[in-house]
Protein backbone atom coordinates (compact mmCIF):
# COMPACT_ATOMS: atom_id res chain seq x y z
CA UNK A 1 0.00 0.00 0.00
CA UNK A 2 1.06 3.66 -0.84
CA UNK A 3 1.97 5.60 2.15
CA UNK A 4 -0.33 8.07 2.82
CA UNK A 5 -0.10 10.75 5.29
CA UNK A 6 -3.10 12.39 7.67
CA UNK A 7 -3.05 16.11 9.51
CA UNK A 8 -4.88 18.82 10.57
CA UNK A 9 -4.62 22.15 8.67
CA UNK A 10 -6.65 25.36 10.02
CA UNK A 11 -8.45 27.21 7.69
CA UNK A 12 -9.54 30.99 7.37
CA UNK A 13 -12.61 32.87 6.04
CA UNK A 14 -10.22 33.34 2.90
CA UNK A 15 -10.61 29.70 1.98
CA UNK A 16 -14.48 29.90 1.22
CA UNK A 17 -17.08 31.29 -0.90
CA UNK A 18 -20.46 31.63 0.67
CA UNK A 19 -21.11 28.04 -0.98
CA UNK A 20 -18.02 25.99 0.28
CA UNK A 21 -14.21 25.91 -0.05
CA UNK A 22 -12.94 27.99 -2.79
CA UNK A 23 -11.22 25.93 -5.76
CA UNK A 24 -8.21 27.59 -5.87
CA UNK A 25 -7.76 27.03 -2.08
CA UNK A 26 -8.23 23.32 -2.53
CA UNK A 27 -5.30 23.77 -5.13
CA UNK A 28 -3.57 25.05 -2.76
CA UNK A 29 -3.76 22.93 0.04
CA UNK A 30 -3.52 19.52 -2.60
CA UNK A 31 -0.08 21.15 -3.51
CA UNK A 32 1.15 21.97 0.09
CA UNK A 33 -0.02 18.51 1.06
CA UNK A 34 1.47 16.77 -1.83
CA UNK A 35 5.35 18.43 -0.85
CA UNK A 36 4.16 17.74 2.59
CA UNK A 37 4.20 14.05 2.00
CA UNK A 38 7.13 14.67 -0.42
CA UNK A 39 9.13 15.85 2.37
CA UNK A 40 7.84 13.62 4.93
CA UNK A 41 8.52 10.55 2.23
CA UNK A 42 10.63 11.22 -0.04
CA UNK A 43 12.91 14.22 -0.93
CA UNK A 44 10.92 17.93 0.39
CA UNK A 45 10.69 20.01 -2.66
CA UNK A 46 13.67 21.86 -1.93
CA UNK A 47 16.03 19.19 -1.76
CA UNK A 48 14.48 18.43 -5.34
CA UNK A 49 15.19 21.70 -6.97
CA UNK A 50 18.77 21.93 -5.18
CA UNK A 51 20.41 18.43 -4.54
CA UNK A 52 19.09 16.43 -7.41
CA UNK A 53 18.19 19.43 -10.07
CA UNK A 54 14.88 18.22 -9.98
CA UNK A 55 11.74 20.66 -10.87
CA UNK A 56 8.21 19.64 -10.85
CA UNK A 57 5.76 21.07 -13.24
CA UNK A 58 2.10 20.43 -12.86
CA UNK A 59 0.31 18.60 -16.68
CA UNK A 60 -2.82 17.70 -15.16
CA UNK A 61 -5.43 17.89 -12.22
CA UNK A 62 -8.87 16.78 -10.93
CA UNK A 63 -10.72 18.06 -8.04
CA UNK A 64 -14.07 16.39 -7.13
CA UNK A 65 -16.31 18.34 -4.69
CA UNK A 66 -18.31 15.44 -3.12
CA UNK A 67 -20.44 17.72 -0.67
CA UNK A 68 -19.87 21.12 0.48
CA UNK A 69 -18.28 22.18 3.21
CA UNK A 70 -18.57 25.99 4.43
CA UNK A 71 -17.09 28.12 6.77
CA UNK A 72 -19.13 27.58 9.55
CA UNK A 73 -18.54 23.52 9.65
CA UNK A 74 -15.24 22.87 11.48
CA UNK A 75 -11.94 25.45 12.27
CA UNK A 76 -9.61 22.66 10.58
CA UNK A 77 -9.95 20.11 7.46
CA UNK A 78 -8.36 16.69 7.74
CA UNK A 79 -6.21 16.33 4.97
CA UNK A 80 -5.09 13.09 3.81
CA UNK A 81 -2.14 12.67 0.94
CA UNK A 82 -0.19 9.97 -0.88
CA UNK A 83 2.27 10.25 -3.76
CA UNK A 84 3.84 7.94 -6.10
CA UNK A 85 5.76 7.63 -9.33
CA UNK A 86 3.96 6.74 -12.45
CA UNK A 87 4.55 6.44 -15.98
CA UNK A 88 8.24 4.74 -15.13
CA UNK A 89 9.50 7.78 -13.66
CA UNK A 90 8.27 10.43 -15.93
CA UNK A 91 5.09 11.44 -13.61
CA UNK A 92 4.68 12.67 -10.15
CA UNK A 93 1.01 12.21 -9.15
CA UNK A 94 -0.63 12.60 -5.64
CA UNK A 95 -3.80 11.91 -4.38
CA UNK A 96 -5.42 14.28 -1.57
CA UNK A 97 -8.77 14.28 0.22
CA UNK A 98 -10.36 17.23 2.24
CA UNK A 99 -12.23 15.76 5.16
CA UNK A 100 -14.26 17.83 7.51
CA UNK A 101 -16.85 16.61 10.64
CA UNK A 102 -19.48 16.12 7.61
CA UNK A 103 -16.72 13.41 5.97
CA UNK A 104 -14.98 13.38 2.79
CA UNK A 105 -15.61 16.58 1.01
CA UNK A 106 -13.29 16.98 -2.10
CA UNK A 107 -10.68 15.02 -3.35
CA UNK A 108 -7.67 16.12 -5.49
CA UNK A 109 -5.76 13.93 -8.35
CA UNK A 110 -2.79 15.88 -9.36
CA UNK A 111 -0.42 14.75 -12.43
CA UNK A 112 3.42 16.85 -12.43
CA UNK A 113 6.24 16.48 -14.94
CA UNK A 114 9.31 16.10 -13.65
CA UNK A 115 12.18 18.22 -15.29
CA UNK A 116 15.57 17.73 -15.14
CA UNK A 117 16.79 21.22 -14.70
CA UNK A 118 19.96 23.12 -15.94
CA UNK A 119 21.43 24.33 -12.56
CA UNK A 120 20.96 28.23 -13.75
CA UNK A 121 19.81 30.24 -10.84
CA UNK A 122 16.28 30.68 -13.41
CA UNK A 123 15.89 27.06 -12.77
CA UNK A 124 15.40 26.39 -16.43
CA UNK A 125 14.96 22.50 -17.03
CA UNK A 126 13.25 20.07 -19.47
CA UNK A 127 11.10 17.02 -19.14
CA UNK A 128 13.19 14.15 -18.39
CA UNK A 129 12.53 11.03 -16.57
CA UNK A 130 13.44 11.08 -12.43
CA UNK A 131 16.72 9.97 -11.98
CA UNK A 132 17.75 6.77 -9.85
CA UNK A 133 18.70 8.90 -6.60
CA UNK A 134 15.04 10.24 -6.67
CA UNK A 135 13.57 7.16 -7.56
CA UNK A 136 14.56 5.19 -4.82
CA UNK A 137 13.19 7.15 -2.64
CA UNK A 138 9.91 5.73 -3.24
CA UNK A 139 9.03 2.55 -2.17
CA UNK A 140 8.38 -0.48 -5.24
CA UNK A 141 4.30 0.25 -4.39
CA UNK A 142 4.68 3.59 -5.42
CA UNK A 143 6.12 3.01 -8.33
CA UNK A 144 3.86 2.23 -11.52
CA UNK A 145 4.51 1.77 -14.60
CA UNK A 146 1.24 2.73 -16.63
CA UNK A 147 1.03 6.82 -16.53
CA UNK A 148 -1.62 8.84 -15.99
CA UNK A 149 -3.88 10.00 -18.82
CA UNK A 150 -5.87 12.69 -18.16
CA UNK A 151 -9.36 13.01 -18.98
CA UNK A 152 -9.56 16.62 -19.80
CA UNK A 153 -9.07 16.28 -23.79
CA UNK A 154 -11.99 13.48 -24.13
CA UNK A 155 -13.95 15.94 -21.89
CA UNK A 156 -13.18 18.99 -23.80
CA UNK A 157 -14.50 17.00 -26.85
CA UNK A 158 -17.06 15.52 -25.68
CA UNK A 159 -18.50 18.92 -24.30
CA UNK A 160 -18.42 20.58 -27.70
CA UNK A 161 -19.63 17.54 -29.75
CA UNK A 162 -23.06 16.97 -27.57
CA UNK A 163 -23.33 20.13 -25.24
CA UNK A 164 -25.35 23.45 -26.46
CA UNK A 165 -22.97 26.50 -26.31
CA UNK A 166 -25.15 29.32 -24.06
CA UNK A 167 -22.25 32.38 -23.80
CA UNK A 168 -18.92 33.48 -25.30
CA UNK A 169 -16.41 35.86 -23.27
CA UNK A 170 -12.81 37.08 -23.93
CA UNK A 171 -11.17 38.32 -20.20
CA UNK A 172 -7.20 39.58 -20.27
CA UNK A 173 -5.25 39.77 -17.52
CA UNK A 174 -1.46 40.44 -16.85
CA UNK A 175 0.86 37.88 -14.41
CA UNK A 176 1.95 40.01 -11.61
CA UNK A 177 4.78 38.60 -8.72
CA UNK A 178 2.18 37.74 -6.31
CA UNK A 179 0.43 34.91 -8.80
CA UNK A 180 4.07 33.66 -9.34
CA UNK A 181 6.00 30.88 -7.31
CA UNK A 182 10.41 31.15 -6.59
CA UNK A 183 11.31 31.33 -10.52
CA UNK A 184 8.39 34.64 -11.83
CA UNK A 185 6.49 31.58 -13.21
CA UNK A 186 2.55 31.49 -12.16
CA UNK A 187 1.41 29.17 -9.61
CA UNK A 188 -0.40 26.43 -11.33
CA UNK A 189 -3.72 27.73 -8.78
CA UNK A 190 -3.55 30.78 -10.35
CA UNK A 191 -5.11 29.36 -13.37
CA UNK A 192 -8.06 28.68 -11.44
CA UNK A 193 -8.53 32.04 -9.76
CA UNK A 194 -8.22 32.89 -13.55
CA UNK A 195 -10.99 30.76 -15.22
CA UNK A 196 -13.45 31.54 -12.44
CA UNK A 197 -13.00 35.10 -13.20
CA UNK A 198 -13.75 34.63 -16.89
CA UNK A 199 -16.29 32.54 -15.60
CA UNK A 200 -17.59 35.75 -13.10
CA UNK A 201 -17.07 38.14 -15.71
CA UNK A 202 -18.80 35.96 -18.65
CA UNK A 203 -22.10 35.96 -15.98
CA UNK A 204 -21.69 39.60 -15.13
CA UNK A 205 -21.45 40.62 -18.73
CA UNK A 206 -24.61 38.01 -20.50
CA UNK A 207 -26.94 37.03 -17.86
CA UNK A 208 -29.48 39.41 -18.80
CA UNK A 209 -29.62 37.46 -21.82
CA UNK A 210 -28.32 33.80 -20.46
CA UNK A 211 -30.30 33.96 -16.50
CA UNK A 212 -29.06 30.01 -16.66
CA UNK A 213 -25.70 31.87 -15.69
CA UNK A 214 -26.25 32.97 -12.89
CA UNK A 215 -26.49 29.41 -11.21
CA UNK A 216 -22.66 29.65 -11.44
CA UNK A 217 -23.22 31.33 -8.73
CA UNK A 218 -25.95 29.81 -6.46
CA UNK A 219 -24.98 26.41 -6.55
CA UNK A 220 -21.52 24.54 -5.68
CA UNK A 221 -18.63 23.86 -8.11
CA UNK A 222 -19.16 19.91 -8.63
CA UNK A 223 -16.00 18.87 -10.50
CA UNK A 224 -13.02 20.86 -11.84
CA UNK A 225 -10.82 19.62 -14.90
CA UNK A 226 -7.66 21.32 -15.69
CA UNK A 227 -4.78 20.44 -18.00
CA UNK A 228 -1.75 22.45 -18.76
CA UNK A 229 0.55 23.26 -21.65
CA UNK A 230 2.79 26.02 -20.94
CA UNK A 231 2.92 28.16 -17.91
CA UNK A 232 2.58 32.01 -17.95
CA UNK A 233 5.40 34.36 -16.49
CA UNK A 234 5.82 37.39 -14.80
CA UNK A 235 3.99 40.28 -17.12
CA UNK A 236 2.78 37.95 -19.60
CA UNK A 237 0.03 39.00 -21.19
CA UNK A 238 -2.87 36.66 -21.73
CA UNK A 239 -6.62 35.94 -22.05
CA UNK A 240 -9.69 33.71 -20.14
CA UNK A 241 -11.56 32.39 -23.32
CA UNK A 242 -14.43 31.19 -21.40
CA UNK A 243 -17.59 29.69 -23.31
CA UNK A 244 -20.69 28.26 -20.99
CA UNK A 245 -22.50 25.15 -21.85
CA UNK A 246 -25.35 23.32 -21.37
CA UNK A 247 -23.84 19.55 -21.41
CA UNK A 248 -25.48 15.94 -20.17
CA UNK A 249 -28.34 18.56 -18.52
CA UNK A 250 -25.57 20.48 -16.65
CA UNK A 251 -24.27 23.89 -16.05
CA UNK A 252 -20.50 23.52 -17.58
CA UNK A 253 -17.51 26.19 -18.34
CA UNK A 254 -14.42 26.00 -20.78
CA UNK A 255 -11.63 28.56 -20.17
CA UNK A 256 -9.12 28.44 -22.46
CA UNK A 257 -6.07 30.32 -20.81
CA UNK A 258 -4.25 31.95 -24.04
CA UNK A 259 -0.71 33.93 -24.36
CA UNK A 260 -0.74 36.71 -26.64
CA UNK A 261 1.15 34.99 -29.20
CA UNK A 262 -2.08 33.00 -30.04
CA UNK A 263 -2.20 29.48 -31.04
CA UNK A 264 -2.80 26.52 -28.66
CA UNK A 265 -4.21 27.56 -25.36
CA UNK A 266 -1.74 27.47 -22.64
CA UNK A 267 -4.03 25.93 -20.09
CA UNK A 268 -7.49 25.00 -20.04
CA UNK A 269 -10.25 24.23 -17.38
CA UNK A 270 -13.40 22.73 -16.81
CA UNK A 271 -15.93 23.69 -14.11
CA UNK A 272 -19.05 21.10 -13.80
CA UNK A 273 -21.79 22.42 -11.30
CA UNK A 274 -23.70 20.27 -9.39
CA UNK A 275 -27.13 22.13 -10.70
CA UNK A 276 -29.33 20.81 -13.46
CA UNK A 277 -30.73 23.00 -15.78
CA UNK A 278 -34.58 22.79 -15.40
CA UNK A 279 -37.14 25.10 -17.68
CA UNK A 280 -37.12 27.05 -14.68
CA UNK A 281 -33.50 28.35 -14.80
CA UNK A 282 -34.21 29.33 -18.40
CA UNK A 283 -36.81 32.53 -17.30
CA UNK B 1 17.80 45.34 -33.54
CA UNK B 2 15.71 44.81 -30.31
CA UNK B 3 15.08 42.26 -28.62
CA UNK B 4 12.23 41.39 -25.82
CA UNK B 5 12.62 39.89 -22.63
CA UNK B 6 10.34 37.99 -20.82
CA UNK B 7 8.90 36.15 -17.57
CA UNK B 8 11.53 34.51 -15.25
CA UNK B 9 14.23 36.62 -17.54
CA UNK B 10 13.53 39.74 -16.97
CA UNK B 11 14.68 39.39 -13.26
CA UNK B 12 18.56 39.45 -15.19
CA UNK B 13 17.84 42.70 -17.18
CA UNK B 14 17.06 44.68 -14.59
CA UNK B 15 13.31 44.30 -15.28
CA UNK B 16 13.85 45.99 -18.61
CA UNK B 17 11.40 44.31 -21.29
CA UNK B 18 12.91 45.79 -24.41
CA UNK B 19 16.48 46.52 -25.10
CA UNK B 20 18.29 47.82 -28.35
CA UNK B 21 21.34 45.92 -29.15
CA UNK B 22 23.59 46.94 -32.36
CA UNK B 23 24.83 43.90 -33.58
CA UNK B 24 25.02 41.71 -37.00
CA UNK B 25 23.17 38.52 -36.32
CA UNK B 26 20.92 37.15 -33.32
CA UNK B 27 23.46 35.31 -32.00
CA UNK B 28 25.95 38.24 -31.70
CA UNK B 29 22.37 40.54 -30.47
CA UNK B 30 22.43 37.67 -27.49
CA UNK B 31 26.21 37.16 -26.77
CA UNK B 32 26.46 41.30 -26.30
CA UNK B 33 23.34 41.18 -24.61
CA UNK B 34 24.68 38.60 -21.84
CA UNK B 35 27.88 41.02 -21.48
CA UNK B 36 25.57 43.72 -20.86
CA UNK B 37 23.37 41.77 -18.08
CA UNK B 38 26.51 39.66 -16.76
CA UNK B 39 23.72 37.51 -14.46
CA UNK B 40 22.08 36.80 -17.80
CA UNK B 41 24.95 34.48 -19.13
CA UNK B 42 24.82 31.22 -17.48
CA UNK B 43 21.06 31.00 -17.70
CA UNK B 44 20.86 32.15 -21.31
CA UNK B 45 23.84 30.18 -22.39
CA UNK B 46 25.49 26.64 -21.24
CA UNK B 47 29.32 26.16 -19.99
CA UNK B 48 30.04 25.47 -24.09
CA UNK B 49 28.83 29.03 -24.81
CA UNK B 50 25.78 27.94 -26.77
CA UNK B 51 22.21 29.21 -26.23
CA UNK B 52 20.19 26.31 -23.89
CA UNK B 53 17.75 24.56 -25.33
CA UNK B 54 15.38 25.53 -22.73
CA UNK B 55 15.30 29.20 -24.61
CA UNK B 56 13.02 29.51 -27.52
CA UNK B 57 14.20 32.46 -29.52
CA UNK B 58 12.31 33.96 -32.40
CA UNK B 59 13.33 36.93 -35.30
CA UNK B 60 10.18 38.65 -36.13
CA UNK B 61 7.94 35.99 -34.89
CA UNK B 62 9.66 33.44 -36.64
CA UNK B 63 10.85 30.61 -34.96
CA UNK B 64 15.06 30.24 -34.70
CA UNK B 65 16.47 26.61 -34.45
CA UNK B 66 20.13 27.36 -32.93
CA UNK B 67 21.72 27.07 -36.18
CA UNK B 68 19.91 29.49 -37.44
CA UNK B 69 21.32 31.95 -35.03
CA UNK B 70 23.63 33.40 -37.49
CA UNK B 71 21.49 34.85 -39.38
CA UNK B 72 21.41 38.89 -40.08
CA UNK B 73 19.06 40.97 -38.62
CA UNK B 74 19.32 45.07 -38.52
CA UNK B 75 17.83 47.92 -36.27
CA UNK B 76 14.31 47.43 -37.65
CA UNK B 77 14.26 43.57 -36.40
CA UNK B 78 12.87 42.76 -33.44
CA UNK B 79 14.40 39.29 -31.30
CA UNK B 80 12.03 37.55 -28.87
CA UNK B 81 13.77 35.37 -26.31
CA UNK B 82 11.10 33.12 -24.17
CA UNK B 83 11.83 30.30 -21.74
CA UNK B 84 9.93 27.12 -22.23
CA UNK B 85 9.35 26.43 -18.50
CA UNK B 86 11.01 26.44 -15.36
CA UNK B 87 11.37 23.92 -12.43
CA UNK B 88 10.26 26.08 -9.30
Amino acid sequence: MPRWDAYQMSVDASCFTPLGLQPTAVCRLGFNAAGRWLSEHALSHRRLVAEYQTGFVLWSAQVIFDQPVTFFDSDCLEMRVMGRIRGGGTQFECEVEVDSARGITTRMQACCVPLRLDGDSALTGAPARLGSGVMEAFRPDEIEVRPHRSPAPGLLVAILRDGTELARGRTPFVIHRHQCEVADQWYWPEAVSLASGGREELVRVESARVPALRLSLSTPLRRLDLLFNRPFFLFDEGAVLSSAHEWQGRLVFVHELVGFEGGEPRALAIEQFTTLLSDRAWN
Amino acid sequence: MMIRVSGALLRFTDYRRVISVPAPTVGAALTSLADDYQSLKPVLFDREGRVRATHQIFLNGEQLTREQLTRPAGDADSVDLLLAVSGG
